[in-house]
């Protein structure tokens, strides 16, 4: 499928992936006009993560080619691919326990600063400006997620709907051009996903980030999403609107089941 | 209680991140700086010599391998081996008539150069595999110092290390010594608590917590736990031929057995992962521990007058010294430096216990 004449920010053209005998996607075809929020639907095991894998270089396509922004990123490592502006939040959270909310965001500027033992050794001639840089665009960030509140205290004891928030505030800090999320709204109530979604939303307008989204709830996808993929064992079984694709029989009957002809 | 927050206010993001964001604990960090610094007026030349210069000695060992186990996350159970390179590497560049300060940095990156090579390898595993390695590592560098006889002259040789002198002043006497193990632990001390506040500190966390995080944020694993080797390896080296130089003066290979490596991972566990006081506190208790239970068994026997063989004597002290590290893991697995940092926080709030932090 074919955004018209737009930028492509991400293009998967026939991506496979196979674990051993296992053929966990095949076929994928995708290409994400920059500024789109798109989609990505489908039960349980179709997918969905294994493509998202492929994309950020953890589990490389077995077949296929991947490119971001029109660069071809198939095979290069997580950390490159991260470094090339690729940003993802996880279905059940990675925070770093142990630090303080403003260390992760501030973690999320690891690819725009510059590490290294010198640096720390010599702290005040040589890292202090470039941390206070840091520090500002990542007050921006927390400004932006509404973070003020808890900035000094360890992730530990935040509750989940806010470690959520963190995580995106994290991946966001990185500036990144491709914002994936994995089930950003998965065990949250009603209140907390509509703050998310507004989130993401705001994400995409005032930050200028392409988002993958992976999402159950059906209403968060016809809600916010331009278009919208649904993938089932392995395959993509509609692309299209979000109303098209939740319409779409073989997406009703993946999800809910079809009725059986008589044999 | 003297810790208040109240009135504490920092304008600038340099500032809320300067290393004492509480002028009371800035305050109280310089007075002991300057008590160190006066210590050899203050306090007796035995105690300066027997047990305050080797606590400074040993803390920025145990600080060295606290970058490794409680930064990174990596267990490390062949650090003597690593300070037994810089020891030898340091005296003998001294006794070829390298310069100390010289010789010093030598054994820096001798230790260095070693401990990475090692740690490329070891680094291929994780978790207890790693620490195997790590104390296969031990063995074969104590294998190494003691059957080439081109480094320790013989398996019951012992090398003199030459007179100190740093920049053509000869440093002799209790002070200029002490002097010389104070300036090298507040050396390890400030990048320390540097690293706490750096962007490498937080890279390492960030590999200590969740790898495959770390990663997609763009932190390299492998690079950052090498990078944790390294820099400790060089504390390591510097460590081992400072506390020759000030302290042995001799050099034999059995001061780095695996024993030592064992005994300052208990320095850094008792005192606490990731914890800079901590690890002075640990290192205190594991220095003097084993001369206090001795001291408090002596007394019992002659007390009560028990019939305790000399052979049980002399492996009490031991069983009291590692029950008290179980004792520590069980009630405190973060250590010294969690007690610390709860009194702190009590005191912080007090007397409105109520109110948080």
């Amino acid at each position: 499928m074919e955004a018209d004449g737009e930028e492509i920010a991400l293009r998967c053209t026939g991506i496979e992936r196979r674990f051993h005998g296992v053929v966990a996607v095949t076929g994928i075809d995708v290409a994400i006009a920059k500024g789109e929020i798109f989609g990505l639907v489908g039960p349980n095991g179709s997918g969905k993560t294994t493509l998202v894998n492929a994309i950020t270089g953890f589990f490389p396509p077995s077949s296929g080619e991947i490119r971001l922004n029109e660069k071809v990123t198939t095979g290069l490592a997580p950390y490159r691919i991260a470094s090339l502006g690729v940003a993802r939040t996880f279905q059940n959270l990675a925070l770093f326990n142990g630090l303080t909310v403003l260390d992760n965001i501030l973690l999320g500027r690891h690819i725009h600063m510059r590490p290294s033992v010198w640096r720390t050794a010599l702290y005040w001639w040589a890292a202090q400006a470039e941390e206070a840089a840091n520090r500002e665009k990542v007050e921006e960030i927390i400004e932006f997620m509404q973070l003020e509140s808890v900035r000094d205290e360890l992730v530990d004891d935040i509750p989940i709907g806010v470690k959520k928030r963190i995580e995106l505030a994290r991946a966001l800090a990185s500036e990144p051009s491709l914002l994936i999320l994995d089930e950003p709204m998965a065990g949250m109530n009603q209140e907390e996903t509509e703050y998310m979604a507004r989130f993401i939303l705001d994400a995409r307008d005032e930050r200028d980030v392409t988002v993958l989204l992976i999402e159950h709830q059906m209403d968060v996808i016809t809600g916010i999403c331009d278009r919208v993929l649904a993938l089932n064992y392995g395959e993509m079984i509609a692309t299209g609107t979000p109303s098209e694709v939740v319409s779409d029989p073989r997406v009703v009957e993946a999800y809910i089941g079809g009725s059986r002809e008589p044999v | 209680m003297f810790y208040r927050l109240s009135g504490v206010r920092h304008f600038s993001y340099t500032g809320d991140r300067s290393l004492y964001r509480i002028p009371f604990e800035r305050n109280a960090a310089l007075a002991l700086l300057a008590a160190a610094i006066l210590a050899p007026w203050i306090i007796g030349e035995l105690t300066l010599t027997s047990l305050v210069q080797p606590w400074l000695i040993w803390t920025s060992a145990a600080l060295g391998l606290n970058l490794v186990v409680g930064w990174a996350g990596q267990l490390h159970l062949g650090y003597a081996a690593v300070m037994g390179v810089g020891a030898y590497a340091g005296t003998h560049a001294a006794r070829s008539g390298v310069p100390w300060e010289i010789a010093i940095v030598l054994a820096g990156f001798a230790s260095m150069v070693i401990g990475s090579v090692f740690s490329i390898a070891a680094l291929r595993v994780k978790g207890l595999y790693l620490a195997l390695t790590t104390l296969a590592m031990q063995f074969v560098i104590d294998w190494s110092i003691v059957h080439l006889s081109v480094v320790s002259g013989g398996a019951l040789a012992s090398l003199r290390a030459p007179d100190m002198s740093l920049l053509g002043f000869e440093i002799n006497g209790t002070a200029g010594l002490y002097y010389v193990a104070l300036a090298w632990c507040v050396l390890v001390t400030i990048f320390m608590m540097n690293l706490r506040r750096s962007a490498l500190g937080r890279a390492l966390m960030a590999v200590r917590e969740k790898d495959y995080a770390a990663e997609i944020i763009g932190v390299r694993s492998f690079v950052f736990k090498l990078v944790a080797f390294a820099a400790s390896s060089f504390i390591a080296g510097v460590s081992g031929a400072v506390l020759i130089a000030t302290y042995y003066h001799i050099v034999t290979p059995d001061q780095f057995s695996t024993q030592v490596s064992i005994q300052v991972l208990a320095m850094v566990i008792v005192g606490g992962l990731g914890s800079i006081i901590g690890t002075y506190l640990g290192t205190a208790l594991i220095l003097i521990m084993p001369g206090l239970v001795a001291a408090l068994f002596h007394g019992a026997t002659e007390l009560f007058d028990l019939r305790i063989g000399v052979e049980t004597l002399a492996h009490l002290p031991n069983a009291a010294y590692g029950a008290l590290i179980m004792g520590c893991l069980l009630w405190e697995p973060l250590g010294l430096g969690r007690l610390y940092h709860n009194m702190r926080s009590y005191l912080i709030a007090w007397p409105f216990g109520y109110l948080k932090k």
